[in-house]
């Protein structure tokens, strides 16, 4: 207990049970004995009535004849009543009041009190004493005072009574308390162990206590239920500790997991980078190998064929002497020794070809050339040689075939392939080149074909004609010379202008090898080229539905390669291959941003398609961003594209530039208006840092698309702009109540004349002349619009 | 007859061309570099050059740019001849200012014809 024990309150239960116990023992006796005490009381009181009735009555039966013969007499015989000693006093006063006689008891010191007037009470307050008047029949005699007590016996015999009283209280009392004391111990003792063992349960968390002794009727069932919710809280307690545990462990587990995940990924990231050098360094190497590839092959070429010209040259000189001196014979082996010098450089050239092809080194030089001048130069050339084996050779070439685009260099190669071909298998026949046009849809072709009569080849011969150093038999290259490469080469040469070679046979009568090549050759450009910036992922990529993008081209390749570019930064994409499809599709799935190319021939063309998805109210707000090959910037943003990007495009620009167009217009910003690029940039980085958002239009048109996307909070103004120049561009800003409150700044190269300055100083904030204001000119005004605008948006 | 200056930096191939051409009946200047070539033809003034485009001290192409750039010599054709067949040789000889092309190892009657056809074009002043 920690209050002091001041308060009974505050005592421990078993002393407060045991008071209350011998409290109402106590409270129980007293009464009893106060009960008791007064009937006692009672009892003598009555008795000494009784005793004063009787002797009153006696002492009157003799004084009243007595004052009634002598009214005054004082002979009264009231020293009788020492026969009675309880009688403590009496006198008779007369009739008129004076005292007659008195009797006093010895040994008391009582005294007689004066008549009381009065009286006609025979009893007083006190039951000792009476007056009683003493009457004869007619008239009053004179009072009678008596006064009793009790006699000694009679006060021994009550002090004896209280004596004993009070020692059977005392006793009592000390039974009652002993017997309470003990006797509660059977109620508090369950009672204060479960005071106890709930402090100390409280005190130190120890659950495993119970309350060990037992009663019976509510404080048992008190003291059963109080060791059952102890056993349900240890139990709880256990259960939740190990849970506690549990949860511990699973804890650890989880750091451990997640330092083994972080470990493993840094180890990924690590092995990564690791990897990524490797592939750079790989990269880099195969680059080095592919440059230490062409610079052999570059100086392969030129040290093979040094040493073979000089056997050539020197050869032909001094063949040209023999001849010039006569000297046949010697000009015939000198002949042996050129032709074994050329074949020698034939197959070094053959050799050096395809070394190239296969590095991929080989490239096509495309011009365009009259082809009736390309026959007849290879016809020239091929003249001796058919000419030996007594062949005729013959053109057969319209007069109109007319250009075309193409390597001519590799195209001499292959008819000279060709007709030397033909001419080593053919003896004493016709070897005709045979040339037409032939007309196609989108481009036409070009049909060469080199037909000779000569021995001809079986299918077996037939189809290893192409490869690499198979000629039609081992024996081939010795009767007939050649090395084995030439058609091979040929074939080459003519799928990379996208064109082939094919051949007929028959063996005995004759082959006819055709080559067949686009008569405007093209060398596809990419149209998107990566240069390894990042790319520009969609601004929203947290939600459930990316936005949809629509291109709208008719070159197959070019949509699918921007179709994967656009699904890799995180967004759908639709395709269309013409306008016409282009139009339908967004009419009924309005998408989030089409890409338009506006080189598409045939069908509706790219600027058609453009001004209608303009003219569509439902899809004018829908941003097209067009790809365009020529410098046809101003045209797109005239007609309302949000961008014009050239090709070929820069992935990272697209979809940076998408990006742009997709994220919603900044609530506070800054509308460039100007055409040329270098002004927007100046202005531009002047106000970088402030942090403020740009955005660009190229002129009147274009800031009129962006106004109807948002307000800009100010408004930066060149004058001098193709299409829709500023001044048109303010005229447009006032009619529409809505804009007419945008501050405008004008920022012009023009000599402003003091005209223009009386129309544009209402207008407009402030004029501002290129190169003569610095970046705080500009931002002191640019920045109380931003200021306001903030404060209004927050 | 008209005057073929050869620029030339291998000796056979030199001695091999101008044999032949003199044969032809040709008179033959010679230069071993790049800055011989230029500086002949700017004091001898020659018909036509036959330029090798790998030469020391000053390249074929930094040759040919430099005769044509010089008013006095602007005027004289030149052929370009390169052992390497590779077509972006061609392109850049034309970009120099090359009026022709041949590769090496020549061929001695083509060379003559295009040698013909250039002194046709361009008239030696005589």
């Amino acid at each position: 207990m920690t209050v002091a024990p001041n308060n009974v309150k505050s005592l421990p239960f078993r002393w407060q049970l045991t008071l209350f116990i011998v409290m109402i023992c106590g409270l129980t006796l007293s009464l009893a004995f106060a009960g008791l005490y007064l009937y006692d009381v009672q009892q003598f009181d009555t008795e000494i009535q009784r005793r004063l009735e009787k002797t009153r009555s006696v002492l009157i039966d003799s004084l009243e004849p007595m004052l009634e013969q002598n009214p005054n007499a004082t002979d009264l015989p009231l020293h009788l009543l020492a026969a009675d000693v309880q009688i403590t006093a009496a006198a008779v006063y007369s009739a008129d009041g004076r005292l007659l006689g008195r009797y006093l008891k010895p040994g008391t010191n009582e005294t007689i009190p004066p008549l009381q007037r009065g009286v006609s009470q025979i009893l007083t307050n006190d039951p000792g004493v009476v007056w009683y008047p003493i009457r004869s029949n007619t008239h009053l005699l004179g009072t009678l005072y008596l006064k009793a007590e009790l006699s000694d016996a009679d006060v021994d015999r009550f002090s004896n009574l209280l004596r004993g009283s009070g020692i059977v209280f005392l006793a009592s009392s000390l039974l009652a308390f002993v017997a309470a004391y003990r006797l509660q111990r059977r109620i508090t003792q369950p009672i204060t162990e479960l005071a106890q063992v709930s402090a100390s349960v409280q005190r130190e968390r120890d659950y495993g206590i119970r309350v060990s002794s037992s009663a019976s009727g509510e404080i048992g069932l008190l003291i059963d239920s109080f060791n059952a919710m102890l056993d349900t809280i240890q139990s709880n307690t256990t259960a939740l500790d190990h849970a506690r545990m549990a949860a511990e462990e699973s804890r650890e587990k989880i750091h451990e997991a997640n330092d083994q995940l972080e470990e493993a990924n840094r180890t990924l990231e690590a092995r990564v980078e690791d990897r990524t050098r490797l592939l750079v360094k790989a990269s880099k190497d195969a680059e080095e190998a592919s440059k230490a590839k062409s610079s052999f092959l570059a100086k392969m070429s030129h040290e093979l064929r040094t040493p073979l010209n000089a056997i050539i040259g020197y050869s032909e000189i001094l063949r040209e002497d023999a001849v010039d001196d006569g000297d046949t014979r010697t000009a015939d082996d000198l002949d042996k020794v050129l032709n074994a010098a050329r074949h020698l450089l034939g197959l070094i050239n053959d050799v050096l070809d395809i070394s190239k092809i296969e590095a991929g080194k080989m490239e096509l030089y495309l011009e365009t050339f009259e082809l009736q001048k390309i026959l007849s130069d290879v016809v020239a050339t091929a003249t001796p040689l058919v000419g030996k084996k007594g062949n005729s050779l013959r053109i057969d070439c319209p007069p109109d075939i007319g250009t075309m685009h193409a390597d001519a260099t590799k195209l001499r190669q292959m008819l000279l392939n060709l007709l030397s071909n033909a001419s080593k298998f053919t003896e004493n026949g016709t070897i005709t080149i045979k040339a037409s046009r032939l007309p196609g849809v989108v481009a036409d072709t070009i049909e060469l074909a080199v037909i000779d009569t000569g021995i001809g080849m079986n299918s077996e011969q037939l189809s290893r004609l192409f490869q690499a150093f198979s000629q039609a038999d081992a024996s081939t290259s010795s009767k007939y010379g050649g090395t084995g490469l030439g058609l091979a080469i040929s074939k080459q040469f003519a799928q990379m202008m996208k064109g082939d070679i094919s051949v007929s046979s028959t063996p005995g009568t004759g082959s006819i090898f055709t080559i067949r090549l686009p008569a405007d050759v093209q060398v596809k450009q990419p149209v998107v080229v990566h240069t390894g910036q990042r790319l520009t992922k969609s601004p929203f990529p947290l939600e459930a539905s990316k936005p949809r993008i629509l291109i709208i081209d008719d070159d197959d390749e070019v949509r699918l390669v921007i179709a994967e570019l656009l699904k890799m930064s995180e967004y759908e994409t639709s395709e269309a291959g013409s306008g016409q499809q282009g139009l339908e599709y967004a009419a009924q799935n309005k998408p989030d941003l089409i890409i338009l190319d506006v080189m598409m021939p045939g069908g509706i063309d790219g600027w058609t398609v453009l001004t209608k998805l303009q003219g569509n109210r439902a899809l004018a707000d829908v941003p097209v961003v067009v790809l365009s090959g020529a410098n046809d910037t101003e045209m797109a943003m005239s007609l309302g594209a949000s961008s014009v990007l050239l090709k070929p495009v820069n992935a990272a620009r697209l979809t940076a530039e998408i990006a742009l167009q997709l994220s919603p217009l900044a609530r506070c910003y800054v509308l460039v208006v100007e055409d040329d690029p270098d002004g927007r940039d100046i202005v531009v980085r002047m106000l970088e840092k402030e942090g403020w958002q740009f955005r660009a239009a190229i002129n009147g048109n274009a800031a009129l698309h962006v106004l109807k996307k948002g307000h800009p909070s100010i408004i930066l103004l060149d004058l001098k702009m193709a299409g829709m120049n500023g001044f048109e561009f303010l005229e447009n800003l006032g009619q529409n109540p809505a804009w007419a409150a945008i501050p405008v700044v004008i920022i012009s190269s023009m000599d402003i004349t003091p005209e223009m300055r009386d129309y544009l100083s209402p207008r407009v904030l402030a004029i501002l002349q290129k190169g003569k204001f610095n970046r705080e000119d500009l931002a002191a005004l640019v920045r109380p619009a931003i200021q306001t605008c903030v404060l209004a948006e927050n | 007859m008209p005057k073929i200056l050869l620029v030339e930096d291998n000796e056979m191939n030199r001695d091999m061309l101008s044999r032949r051409l003199e044969k032809r009946g040709y008179t033959l200047l010679i230069a071993v570099d790049g800055g011989v070539g230029v500086a002949l033809a700017k004091s001898d003034k020659p018909d036509l050059i036959l330029m090798d485009m790998s030469l020391p001290v000053i390249d074929g192409w930094e040759a040919t740019k430099q005769v044509k750039a010089d008013p006095a010599t602007a005027h004289i054709p030149i052929i370009a001849l390169t052992a390497h067949a590779m077509d972006s040789d061609r392109q850049k000889a034309i970009g120099a200012g090359c009026d022709d092309f041949d590769t090496k190892p020549v061929e001695l009657s083509r060379l003559l014809g295009k040698i013909e056809e250039l002194l046709k074009k361009f008239p030696p002043k005589a």
